[in-house]
Parts: C-alpha cells; sequence; structure tokens
C-alpha cells in the first residue's frame, strides 16, 4: 500500500458537511435536512432510518450527487460535488457510485446480463470477467443471464440490480428502500448478497429503509427525525432498532 | 362520461395538441384549397353569367374542329341570313385576332393582346366601359383596364397598334372592364370599332368566329339558326352556351380544384394515421386508469363509448379550428402561387357552405375512424391491469400478421405485372400497399434489427435507440405508416411521371422534323416576310405553303399546296401508302385517320368556305407526324386554286443549319414579334413545352404531398414524445447511473432517425417496385417501350430529406427527455 492509498483509505467514503436543504421560501419553507454533518465510513455498511418525512431519504439523494443542498457541502472521497456540473456530477455518478432501488429499475429491452454490463457500457469500460462471474454466482443469476426483465420475477429483477450496482465496484453503492418491493424470504436473500459484499470485497454501502430487519443486516444505523440526525446505532439487531423507533412514535 | 371527457382532454393536454395539429394541418388544408379554387370557379362562372346573360343563340364552331386547322369562320353574308331569321332582336357577332402595340422605337409591348371587334349591341357586348366612351371610328381603339395599368396607357393616348394591316395609328377612347375581371383575354383585350376591325383583325373580309342571337322565342330561333348554320358551326341555346363558356373560363378552376384537394384529402387520411397513433398510446397510457374504471364497474361498452366521444370532441374542434385556419392558409397559397406566375382571378374570401360543411364533417369523421380500433382496444381492458405494472412490455407479432401482409404483397404484385386491364392493375398497386401496411410491424423489427449493427457503432444509446423501436413494432410502424403513405406517393410521381415525361418528350422528338414552323392568324406570310426570314443568318430554306380550312368529307381539316418537293425536304412528311410524284389534277393526298380511313384510290369530297365541293382521288396517304399535322390534306398547285382561288401563303417552314444559335432564335422571334399576326413555333417547342408542363405538374404534386409528409412529421414528434413520457422511469435510471443528457438526448435522435429512415426507405421501396411494375405493365398492354425512369437523385433527395426529417421530430422530445429530474422520473409511477 502506497502513502496515497494509505491516506485516502483514512477519508470517508462519503461525508455530508452541515447539509441543509430547504423547500419554499420563507414563513412557508421546510426544512428537509437541517443542518446534518456525518461520515460514511470505507467499506462500511451503513443503514439510515426514519419516520417518513424524516429527510432520510433527502440525505442519501444529496450525498448520491442526485439532489442538490440549498447550503452545506457533500464530499465523494475527496471530491466536493456541490461544484461540479450538472453532466460532471452524471459522470461521477457513472464511474464512482452504484444504485439500487426499490423499484428494481431494469431496462426492459435489455438483457439480464446486458443491464448489469450497462454502467460499464456506458463508460466503455473493459468487464473483468472473473469478477463479473463471481457476482453473478454470488446472486444466483448465471442461469437466467439471458433472459429479459420481463421474464424474471421481482426478486430475481433485484438480484440482478444488486449485480448491477456491484459489477463496476463503484466506491458507495447507494441503496433506496432494496427490500421495499419482496417478500422477507427474498429480501432477506437480498440483505445478505449487499453484506457480503461488505465483508468480503470491502464494499461501501450506504442503504435508507424503514425495515428494522434490514436496518440489522448494516454496520451501523443512523436515526434521522425532522431534517435531523437524533441517534446512531453500532452492531443494530432487529429488536433494537425496532426499540428504538418506537420512541419516535412515543 | 361527458365530464370525464372533458377533464381527460383538460389534463392530457399535451398529447391532445399534437393530435389537434395534424387534424387542424390537415382540414386547414383541405379547406384553403376549396376556398381558393372556389373563389376562382366563382369569379370566372359568375362573369359568364353576366356578361352573356342575354344571348339567347350562339352560333359557335363545332368541338371536333381540330385545332391545328385553319379556324373556320362565319362570312358576313351567313352572318346577315343570321341576324334576318323571324324573330332576331338583337345580334353581334364575335371576332378575335391577334394585335399588340409598338412604341416610337419601333420596339413592340403588350404583343400577346387579343384584338376584339366591338359589339355595338349593349345587351350582347360582353364588355363595360370603365372611363372614356366606346370606338366608333377607324383610328379609335379601347383597351381594357388590366392592360391600361400594364402598360400606362390613359384615355386620349396615341399608339401604334400591330394589327394584320400593318402599323396602324390609334388613339385611346375608352378604358374597358369584364365584369369583375379585367379583361376577356389572358394578354388583355383591345376593341376595336367595325369600321377597322375586319382589316386590322382579319383579312379585309367581313368574317366572324362567333355569332350571338337573341330574340323573344330562343327555342324556335335556335331551330332556324341550327338550319342555316354554316358547315362546322353549331347552333347553342343560350344557356349550353353560357355552359360552354363557363366551362372553358371555368375549367381551370376545376382542374385546380379537383387536383388540390385530391392531395388535401391525401393530408387528411395521413393526418388520420397520426390521430389513430395517438389514441393508440393514450390508450396504451391510460391503461391503469381504463381498468380502474372497468373495476369499479365501468363496462366495455361505456370506455369504447368514453374514447369515441373523445375523439368527437377532438375531431370536432380540431375541424373548426382546421377551418379558421384554413381561411388564412387560403391567402398564403395565393400568394404561393401568385409567386408561381399563377395569378388567380376573382378578390375575396368566397366561403361557400359546402367547403366549411365538409372540411369540418370530414376531419371529424377521419378522427372518429381514427379512434375506432383504439376505442375497441379500451373495451377489452380487465380490471386486472389496474395491478400490472406500467411498465412498456415487449409485442410479440403473430406470425398470422407477417402470413397475411405475404399473400397481399404476392397477389397485388402478380395483379400488377399480369393484371389484363387498368383496374385490375390498379387493384393490384392497392393491394400492394395494403401489404406493405399491415406487415409494417415485421418491416420495422426486421429493418430496426438490421440497423442494430450500424447503430451500435453509437454506442449503447444506439443499442438502446433500436431496442425502443424493436419493442413495440407495431406502434413504431404505425408512426412510420404515415411517412410511409407519403413517400410511396412522392416516388411513384417522380418515377412514374418522369418515365411518362420521358417518353413522350422522346415520342415528340421522333415526330419533329422542320426546325421552325411559322403561321400567320389572319395575315398572309408574304414574299417580303419570306425574304427577312431567309435574311437570318443560319437560316438555310424558308418553305411558304398555302394552306385554308375545308372539310373533307364533312370532317373540318386543312387543304395546302407549295413547293411539295421542298416541303417534304424541310418538314417530315412520310408517305405511309401510295405517292405523292401521282399528286396531279384532281387528286389529294390525305392524312392517315384511324376513324375514317382512306385508301388509295378512294374519292373524298372536298367543300370550301363558301360550300362549294369538288371530289378528288386519294393517291396517297401521308403518315401521322407533327408537321402532317399541320399540312393536313395536300394538293398540287391547280388544284387548290380551282377550290380556293388565289390565295396567299399563311404559313411556312423554317430550315435552319445545323447548331444554329440562340441568336438565330431571336431574330426570327423578333420579326415575328413585328407581325402580331405570325407566330412561330421552334421544331422542338412542342417537346419543351410538354416537358415544362410536365415538369411543373410532377413538381406541383410533389409540392403538395410535401404537406402529407409534414403531417407525418407531427406524427413522429407526437410518438417520441408519447413514448418519452411511458419511458420515464427507464430514462430516469439511466441518467442517474451516469448517461448524461446529451447521451439521452442523442438516444432520442437516433430512434426518431431510425423510425423516420424506416417509413422512407420503406414508402422509397415500395414506390420504386410499383412504378416498375406499372411501367411494365403498360409497356406489355399497349405495346410500346417505355425506358423506366431510374431516379437516383430523387432516391438520394428522399432518403436525405428523411434523416432530416428524423432529426427535426427529436427536437423538441429529445429536449424533453432530460427535462424532469431523474429522481422524479425515476420515481414516477
Amino acid at each position: 500500500m502506497t502513502d496515497l492509498d494509505v491516506r485516502t483509505e483514512k477519508i470517508p467514503a462519503a461525508r455530508a458537511v452541515d447539509a441543509m436543504k430547504t423547500y419554499g421560501t420563507g414563513e412557508a419553507s421546510v426544512h428537509a435536512l437541517a443542518g446534518v454533518t456525518v461520515d460514511f465510513p470505507r467499506h462500511g455498511f451503513t443503514a439510515i432510518m426514519g419516520p417518513s418525512g424524516s429527510g432520510k431519504s433527502t440525505l442519501m439523494q444529496c450525498v448520491a450527487g442526485l439532489d442538490r443542498l440549498t447550503s452545506g457541502h457533500v464530499f465523494i472521497g475527496t471530491t466536493a460535488i456541490d461544484g461540479l456540473s450538472k453532466t460532471d456530477l452524471t459522470l461521477l455518478r457513472r464511474d464512482r457510485l452504484g444504485f439500487i432501488f426499490q423499484q428494481y429499475n431494469l431496462i426492459p429491452s435489455l438483457s439480464a446480463e446486458e443491464n448489469i454490463l450497462l454502467p460499464l457500457s456506458l463508460a466503455g469500460t473493459k468487464v473483468d470477467r472473473a469478477w463479473f462471474d463471481e457476482v453473478v454466482q454470488t446472486v444466483g443469476m448465471q442461469d437466467r443471464l439471458k433472459n429479459l426483465p420481463s421474464q424474471l420475477s421481482g426478486g430475481q429483477q433485484q438480484r440482478v440490480a444488486v449485480a448491477r450496482a456491484l459489477v463496476p465496484k463503484p466506491e458507495i453503492i447507494f441503496a433506496d428502500e432494496p427490500t421495499g418491493a419482496l417478500d422477507s424470504r427474498t429480501g432477506t436473500e437480498i440483505l445478505s448478497f449487499m453484506r457480503r459484499a461488505v465483508d468480503t470485497t470491502g464494499q461501501t454501502i450506504v442503504m435508507v429503509t424503514h425495515d428494522p430487519h434490514a436496518a440489522s443486516y448494516a454496520d451501523r444505523v443512523l436515526f434521522l427525525a425532522d431534517g435531523q440526525i437524533v441517534d446512531e446505532m453500532d452492531a443494530p439487531t432487529t429488536d433494537r432498532v425496532l426499540d428504538r423507533m418506537k420512541r419516535f412514535e412515543g | 362520461m361527458f365530464r370525464l371527457i372533458i377533464s381527460s382532454v383538460r389534463h392530457n393536454r399535451s398529447r391532445y395538441t399534437a393530435t389537434l395539429i395534424a387534424i387542424i394541418t390537415g382540414v386547414a388544408f383541405y379547406a384553403a384549397t376549396g376556398f381558393v379554387s372556389d373563389r376562382v370557379i366563382d369569379s370566372l362562372e359568375g362573369d359568364v353569367n353576366r356578361q352573356y346573360g342575354n344571348v339567347d343563340v350562339a352560333v359557335v364552331a363545332e368541338e371536333s374542329a381540330s385545332s391545328t386547322a385553319v379556324p373556320a369562320t362565319i362570312s358576313g353574308k351567313q352572318a346577315d341570313a343570321l341576324t334576318a331569321l323571324p324573330g332576331v332582336e338583337g345580334s353581334a357577332g364575335s371576332l378575335v385576332g391577334a394585335t399588340g402595340f409598338v412604341d416610337a422605337q419601333g420596339k413592340p409591348y403588350a404583343t400577346d393582346a387579343a384584338g376584339r371587334l366591338w359589339i355595338t349591341d349593349d345587351q350582347l357586348n360582353p364588355l363595360q366601359i370603365s372611363s372614356g366612351r366606346a370606338p366608333a371610328k377607324t383610328g379609335e381603339i379601347a383597351v381594357d383596364r388590366g392592360l391600361a395599368d400594364r402598360q400606362k396607357l390613359k384615355t386620349g393616348d396615341q399608339v401604334t397598334v400591330l394589327t394584320l394591316a400593318g402599323n396602324q395609328p390609334a388613339t385611346i377612347v375608352g378604358i374597358t372592364h369584364f365584369a369583375k375581371s379585367d379583361a376577356l383575354d389572358d394578354g388583355g383585350t383591345v376593341s376595336v370599332p367595325e369600321a377597322a376591325a375586319f382589316d386590322w383583325l382579319s383579312n379585309g373580309h367581313r368574317v366572324y368566329q362567333e355569332y350571338y342571337l337573341r330574340g323573344a322565342d330562343p327555342d324556335a330561333l335556335r331551330t332556324a339558326a341550327a338550319k342555316i348554320a354554316p358547315t362546322g358551326f353549331t347552333a347553342l341555346s343560350g344557356d349550353e352556351f353560357r355552359a360552354e363558356k363557363r366551362e372553358s373560363v371555368g375549367s381551370f378552376g376545376q382542374v385546380l380544384k379537383q387536383a388540390l384537394q385530391a392531395f388535401a384529402i391525401l393530408a387528411l387520411l395521413v393526418g388520420g394515421f397520426v390521430i389513430y397513433n395517438t389514441f393508440t398510446v393514450i390508450v396504451a397510457q391510460r391503461l391503469r386508469e381504463l381498468a380502474v374504471l372497468a373495476a369499479i364497474g365501468a363496462t366495455g361498452k361505456q370506455l369504447k363509448r368514453s374514447l369515441r366521444y373523445e375523439g368527437l370532441v377532438i375531431g370536432l374542434v380540431g375541424s373548426i379550428l382546421g377551418v379558421v385556419a384554413g381561411l388564412g392558409l387560403t391567402f398564403v397559397l395565393i400568394g404561393a402561387l401568385t409567386l408561381f406566375g399563377v395569378s388567380l382571378p376573382g378578390s375575396g374570401l368566397v366561403l361557400t357552405p359546402s367547403n366549411v360543411i365538409s372540411g369540418i364533417f370530414l376531419g371529424t369523421i377521419i378522427t372518429v375512424l381514427s379512434v375506432m380500433i383504439p376505442a375497441r382496444r379500451a373495451a377489452r381492458t380487465e380490471p386486472i391491469e389496474a395491478m400490472r405494472s406500467a411498465a412498456v412490455e415487449s409485442v410479440k407479432l403473430p406470425v398470422r400478421r407477417g402470413v397475411t401482409a405475404a399473400v397481399l404483397g404476392l397477389l397485388g404484385l402478380a395483379a400488377m405485372l399480369l393484371g389484363t386491364n387498368a383496374g385490375l392493375i390498379g387493384l393490384g398497386v392497392v393491394l400492394f400497399v395494403a401489404a406493405v401496411l399491415i406487415g409494417g410491424p415485421h418491416i420495422a423489427s426486421i429493418g430496426a434489427r438490421l440497423a442494430r449493427p450500424l447503430l451500435s457503432r453509437f454506442g449503447i444509446e444506439g443499442r438502446l435507440a433500436v431496442d425502443n423501436s424493436v419493442r413495440n413494432p407495431k406502434r413504431t410502424a404505425a408512426t412510420a405508416n404515415a411517412l410511409v403513405i407519403g413517400v410511396f406517393l412522392v416516388t411513384l410521381v417522380a418515377v412514374v411521371g418522369t418515365t411518362v415525361k420521358d417518353f413522350a418528350v422522346g415520342q415528340l422528338a421522333t415526330l419533329q422534323s422542320a426546325d421552325y414552323l411559322v403561321i400567320s392568324d389572319g395575315g398572309t406570310v408574304d414574299a417580303a416576310f419570306v425574304d427577312k426570314l431567309s435574311a437570318v443568318k443560319d437560316v438555310e430554306q424558308v418553305v411558304p405553303f398555302q394552306r385554308q380550312a375545308v372539310s373533307v368529307d364533312s370532317t373540318p381539316g386543312a387543304l395546302s399546296t407549295g413547293d411539295i418537293a421542298a416541303l417534304r425536304q424541310v418538314a417530315n412528311i412520310q408517305v405511309s401508302s401510295g405517292s405523292l410524284d401521282k399528286l396531279g389534277p384532281g387528286t389529294i393526298a390525305v392524312p392517315e385517320d384511324d376513324k375514317t380511313p382512306h385508301r388509295v384510290g378512294s374519292t373524298v369530297t372536298v367543300t370550301n368556305d363558301a360550300g362549294t365541293s369538288t371530289d378528288l382521288r386519294v393517291v396517297a396517304v401521308i403518315g401521322l407526324s407533327l408537321d402532317s399535322g399541320v399540312i393536313g390534306n395536300l394538293v398540287d398547285q391547280a388544284t387548290f386554286t380551282s377550290i380556293e382561288g388565289d390565295v396567299a401563303p399563311t404559313a411556312a417552314f423554317v430550315d435552319t443549319a445545323d447548331g444554329a444559335q440562340t441568336e438565330t432564335k431571336e431574330a426570327i422571334q423578333t420579326l415575328a414579334d413585328l407581325r402580331p399576326d405570325i407566330t412561330v413555333t421552334p421544331g422542338n417547342q412542342l417537346g419543351q413545352t410538354l416537358s415544362t408542363v410536365f415538369d411543373f405538374i410532377i413538381n406541383a404534386v410533389t409540392g403538395l404531398l410535401l404537406m402529407s409528409v409534414l403531417v407525418a412529421l407531427i406524427g413522429i414528434i407526437n410518438t417520441m414524445s408519447l413514448s418519452i413520457l411511458e419511458r420515464r422511469r427507464e430514462l430516469g435510471l439511466l441518467r442517474i447511473i451516469g448517461t448524461t443528457d446529451d447521451r439521452v438526448k442523442r438516444m432520442i435522435r437516433l430512434e426518431a432517425v431510425l423510425i423516420s429512415l424506416l417509413g422512407t426507405l420503406t414508402g422509397l421501396v415500395a414506390g420504386v417496385i410499383v412504378s416498375l411494375c406499372v411501367t411494365v405493365s403498360i409497356n406489355r398492354l399497349t405495346n410500346v417501350a417505355i425506358t423506366p425512369h431510374a431516379p437516383f437523385i430523387e432516391i438520394v433527395v428522399i432518403l436525405v430529406a428523411g434523416v432530416v426529417l428524423g432529426f427535426v421530430a427529436a427536437l423538441l422530445p429529445a429536449r424533453r427527455s432530460t427535462r424532469m429530474s431523474p429522481l422524479e422520473a425515476v420515481q414516477a409511477t
């Protein structure tokens, strides 16, 4: 490992500083994020939780370069993304980030394999075949690669989406309610793939969820309420998360 | 239900805008053509009714009189006999001759004006005095308003008139007009009083070309006039006469109307495809909404009805707006035609109810019909579809459809190539086109797959563009159909039109022989003029000949004589049987005539103007050529004199050196311009004229067809916009995982170009195939050898236009594709 690598290892994969996101102006303005400062450590699996309207999705979207902050800063590695142009932001997402959505969001006209390779095709990067095979084996889609999304079940489509996020080895994968549309068994499978990716290859994952079971797969849980981080929990379990969540309602 | 429709229209405004534009364009064009042609027809026909309203009986030349023959006339004696008929209250003869003017420097102007005998019977005179007074004695003339404006003439002006009797000094004493128009004649009307008319406009004898009578008992008068009408003339009732005049003056308007409206209807039909297409997509998109309605108890019938009413509302609104837009377009059309040198008579707008109603009716009907099929799809909506994912699924094409298309196509080809009459061949064309349209989805699917390797070179977005068009080949085909039809027709017109033009011009070229034909209308080709012509550089020989109107076995024709050996040298005279050497006293050479064939040895009766008949034996039959058409029947000098008396030559053939230059042509033309009676036709003129006419028709038709291509463009914009809306989640995802906006736009552009190219190529190929088949069949059925025209330039132009069209069509949708934030897009349901 060189000096530079050592240094980057210490820098968090992503970091938000005084992140503010305000909708509307004056009296009617709503603070979706009211000054959040948070680090997402490298090789970590972070879950963001909170009741509806707590700002958990907004936080993830702003950190992922999908939305812009009203004030404050977001860094991906050492790159401040606030000043990036729309195109540069798009290219940053393409080259350094990965995404998993609730609604799978595969391209219906492309086969499973083509969907998985889509980010690499867009970037024009050569495919690391061995790595591709390993990821496909892990998610168990090796026999369905030629199928179109319409020929796959919801769980299978989400496995393809996970593989699509993993194959380019992005610095961070952002997952927005990845198990929200799945039954619990399939959801658990998807979560274990993500966990394994963090444990075996050091993948960094940030996941927004409202499901305590899903959150229990993370290393750390951030609790948001009213646009602020109100709590953190390391080594979460389903029960502990559930308990913490109950306090929001109380 | 009605509220649902209204709110649906309101909430889907952008979708309906495109549909509306399609309807408005089609209806506006249809209405405008109607307005323009009605204005022309109304003006021309109205003028006829107003100006010839008092004519009860008209003695006019029979239509069969050949145009190349010398025009027959009514002699003074015959005219007097008509006037003397019992019950005649007024009479007038019409005489029109060529005139022109020459200025102080000897330069001629207004040489295409017509000189008219001024009719003194007020009720029968079609012209009216605008200012000044009627011309009364020799040396006085009146000119029409338009001519006066163009040439800056006013009453009191001294002018020199070019007449058959040479240059004549005259004073303009009056300005005339013809009802709402300026003049009766295209080039202007010069009115000449009776005292001078027969000298100036004819050969000095009192003759008329038409004769009008009015009287208390028109029927009796007509019967009486018919009995004494000269040979080749017929007596028409006032109504018949006016109908004929209307037809001749109004025919331009009628032809204009039919031609324009044929294409207007075409534009409407192409618009129909666009409307159909839009509604299909709207139904597909609203499937969820429709399914919810079905789930809460709306029956299929109600769903179908709701869509039909939507079509009705949109169709009605669009059609009414279209007619209004048509009013504006009318002025644009008139302006455009004026730019092309076609000035239309009439003024203001003629708002005939039939135009307004038919425009609204046709537009609405086509819209409602276009909605039928999508409405049936809506009726089949199952409630369960409300639960399904809204993602656009791939559509599998039924094999049945492909088989149907193939069978129809083969049947069409067979009918076109083997059909024994025009009907069968036409049916073949229809079948073939139907096959192309039915097989469209297959063509789209195969075509897009073939294009994949090419488009893949544009990267992943090229790949996706192909995949999108293959995903729903039915819709791709429906979008392209409008273009297919437009391009098909453009190609057909270009190829068949050019083929026929080349053939006709080629045929004429082989017919032609003399370099120039000089004809004096009313005057003579005298020795002095022949000398002047002969003196022109590069003119090698001038052969004048005598030519008079006669009837041969009661068929009007020309009788000619001259230096027969010299004529045969300069003109194309082919003897098909017999021999011209035997031409002598009592014999005649007749032209070939399919209807009443003459044989060598038979006898024909030649009757002159005065009614004297002479029997002549046929010694030769002359094959048909342009020159022989001018000559007509040929006799020797002595025979001619015995029939017609001693008359001067009225025509001449001119032979010029090979490669004679423009200056020769101009010199000859200048000589002719100074003699108003003389017209010069270059030998290849007919071919050129015909070629120009064909070119004009081909261009005009193509221009009109481009209208339908424009409507097709709207269709592509429409489909692309809707498809972007449908795929917004996909597009959103692509952008989130790193597709830059430029690449998304490029993908949309590539898809639009692909659809547009597919449509263009399909139309082009179908057009070329049908053109070739039709040409081959014309050759087969008519025993001629037409060489099919290879329209390479047209093909390249059309293809380039197709690509450009695709780019243009993608402009708006491409911009729209990246307007939504990717996050919103990906979360859209």
